[in-house]
């Protein structure tokens, strides 16, 4: 009977990140030099405050990855709004202002996104494919073109992802990583436990029937992508607090990122399946590899090719998962 | 929910190995020394990795064991990507740092996060907006600059247009170039005029090329000089004028930094000057002035590493020789 339980495809894709993590760190373990560098607290210091900017983005994108939906303008968004938020900040506004605006003007981009693929019924792909330029195209015109570098800095903002100060221990952890934390768990019981959550996953599964349930799909939709835009926004503000500037030439590719993180935490890019902690857990293996890549001395090619093929493993066990399934029925 | 069964399971793992490894003090006795260059694909930064080997390589004959670890960013150009390298070695725990920021102010918290956890960062290349380095060892760029100036306004004869084509957003060293040489030309050569100087290359070969064949499309049939500020941009700029049949010195160009196409084209007669730092000098002076201070010697704020003005006449002096193809197989092997 337990076997059979193990056996269920919902139960294994609900592990398969944290089994992906496992491996990593066991893998680390294994290896001499790895162990007495990669495991101190400065470093995993070092690793949780680099895994901020693509969670807050994988959180927004599962949404939207569940909803069978994706979002190429996640890491052209995040630009725009480290550009917002120094402009913001040029302009004398406060850490709650700041915020709020940085993330509306997210909202509003996503507004945009979900707007016209539901009012035209285009492919989220396309549609968003054409705001990753548009955004893009904002943000460098927002910023004249280079990087701005506000007079007087806003040290609530530069804070949040800032562990200049103590850099060799554990604690205190930057105020972006412990913001995380608390989003991912309030993203999770949303996705999990509200009326709200569930339509994500109705319309991401079947989009026909979630319709004739009586589920509002437009409106849905909408709200997915503004929501999704809303965590690019605040991916914006931590990203403009780690160069301490507006840059609107960062984070190009960093959507593939951000896919990469959501896909490795479970999610189908058919829609229907997905969770908030498996994203954040992909999103911080990710920085893992890349940071135990740079412990191993291993050039930068090395480290492209190894988390190509972690990408494809990770979305490989879809295909192994109905073998080791129909093992263990046979057992039972 | 057993998945908390394994997320409990990774975190005693971490635990355990974090409890276990605090003893585990590696280094016998060398430096380990690690340099972060802005990118690694430029044929500069071959000879930055070159120069570096070099003093590993004189340290170790004087009997000082030296560790260089070469990283760059993951991604050319990215400055968030530098400073996740610079954030990991400090997490490593590295003797000293040798850094050419991407950016004068985006690398200055990393480098103030290198400071308090006792790692002394000779910046090299391009300057910082912070003085918590050790030392700056660096071409003198505005000075650079002021010499393509005048070598174009004396090809020139002190009359016609020319362009400058800027290379990327936020680059200090490159910036000090393109002063330089529009200051040069204010002073010295008023009757030239300065077409275009506010457009920007970006940060590849293929990027510029398509903002070389923007601009020529533009000025192509006025232009008689162009100031390219670095080597994607000389070589692109040089491709584009060649695909408008106006190379061989029908437009002069100044280009700055060598590379193996930059110098064929110099031979050639398509570039009629290059200005060229000493890059293998620059890493060398970088890791010796880390060494020196890591050492407990005093070392000096700035140093300048020189610049020399390469022209199709003198490029076969031995002096000039020793600039242009620096024995990089010396030093990195011909793997590199």
């Amino acid at each position: 009977m337990k076997l059979a339980q193990f056996g269920s495809g919902d139960f294994l894709k609900a592990i398969r990140p944290f089994v992906g993590l496992f491996v990593v760190l066991l893998l680390f373990m294994m290896d001499a030099e790895l162990r007495s560098v990669f495991f101190k607290g400065g470093n995993f210091k070092t690793i949780l405050t680099q895994t901020v900017i693509v969670a807050t983005g994988a959180m927004g994108m599962t949404m939207v990855i569940v909803s069978g939906g994706i979002d190429l303008s996640a890491g052209s968004v995040v630009a725009l709004c480290s550009v917002v938020t120094a402009r913001l900040i040029e302009q004398g506004h406060g850490l709650a202002a700041v915020l709020t605006l940085t993330v509306l003007i997210g909202g509003l981009v996503g507004l945009a996104n979900g707007g016209i693929i539901t009012a035209f019924r285009m492919m989220p792909f396309i549609v968003t494919l054409g705001m990753m330029g548009i955004a893009r195209g904002i943000s460098k015109w927002l910023a004249n073109n280079q990087t701005v570098n506000p007079d007087e800095p806003l040290e609530s903002v530069n804070r949040l992802m800032d562990n200049s100060q103590s850099p060799l221990t554990f604690f205190p952890l930057p105020d972006g990583v412990w913001l995380v934390l608390g989003l991912a768990v309030v993203m999770t019981v949303v996705l999990r436990a509200t009326v709200f959550g569930r339509y994500v996953f109705a319309i991401g599964s079947n989009e026909d029937t979630a319709r004739l349930c009586g589920i509002r799909v437009s409106s849905n939709k909408i709200a997915i992508y503004v929501l999704a835009g809303v965590f690019f926004g605040l991916a914006g503000v931590m990203q403009f607090s780690r160069l301490t500037q507006g840059d609107p030439s960062v984070a190009i590719g960093l959507e593939l990122q951000i896919i990469a993180a959501v896909v490795i935490g479970g999610a189908s890019l058919s829609g229907g399946a997905g969770s908030i902690p498996g994203s954040v857990i992909g999103a911080f293996m990710m920085a893992c590899l890349a940071n135990g890549s740079g412990i191993k001395d291993w050039p930068n090619y090395m480290q492209e090719i190894i988390i190509g093929v972690v990408i494809i493993l990770a979305v490989g066990m879809d295909k192994v998962e109905p073998i080791l399934q129909r093992f263990f029925r046979r057992r039972t | 929910m057993k998945s908390w069964i394994l997320v409990a399971a990774c975190g005693a793992l971490i635990w355990v190995c974090g409890c276990g490894s605090q003893s585990g003090d590696s280094a016998g006795g060398g430096l380990s020394i690690v340099v972060i260059p802005k990118g690694t694909t430029h044929e500069f930064w071959k000879s930055i990795h070159a120069g570096a080997v070099k003093a590993q390589q004189e340290l170790e004959a004087a009997g000082q064991r030296v560790e260089i670890i070469w990283k760059g960013p993951l991604k050319e150009d990215d400055r968030d990507e530098q400073i996740k390298v610079v954030e990991n070695f400090i997490a490593r725990g590295v003797d000293g740092m040798v850094l050419a920021p991407l950016d004068d102010k985006a690398l200055v918290r990393p480098v103030e996060t290198a400071g308090n956890a006792d790692i002394p960062v000779v910046i090299i290349d391009s300057g910082l907006e912070s003085d918590q380095y050790a030392s700056f060892v660096a071409t003198d760029n505005y000075i650079g600059g002021r010499m393509g100036g005048e070598h174009l306004g004396r090809l020139l004869g002190g009359k016609g247009n020319v362009l400058m084509l800027r290379y990327a957003v936020g680059s200090a060293s490159t910036t000090k170039r393109e002063n330089g040489f529009l200051d040069e030309l204010k002073e010295n050569f008023p009757g030239i005029k300065v077409l275009s100087s506010d457009q920007y290359a970006g940060a590849t070969r293929d990027l510029a090329y398509t903002a070389s064949q923007n601009l020529l499309s533009r000025y192509g049939n006025e232009v008689n000089g162009v100031f390219c500020p670095n080597e994607s941009v000389t070589v692109s700029m040089t491709k584009a004028l060649r695909d408008i049949g106006k190379a061989g010195g029908k437009v002069k160009v100044i280009g700055f930094d060598t590379s193996v196409q930059s110098l064929r084209d110099l031979k050639s007669g398509d570039v009629q000057g290059l200005v060229v730092q000493n890059p293998v000098k620059m890493a060398y002076l970088g890791v010796m002035t880390l060494v020196d201070h890591l050492g407990g010697k005093p070392v000096a704020k700035r140093i300048d590493t020189g610049v020399a003005l390469v022209t199709r006449d003198n490029m076969a002096q031995p002096d000039m020789q020793a600039l242009l193809d620096p024995p990089l197989e010396k030093y990195l092997g011909s793997g590199n």
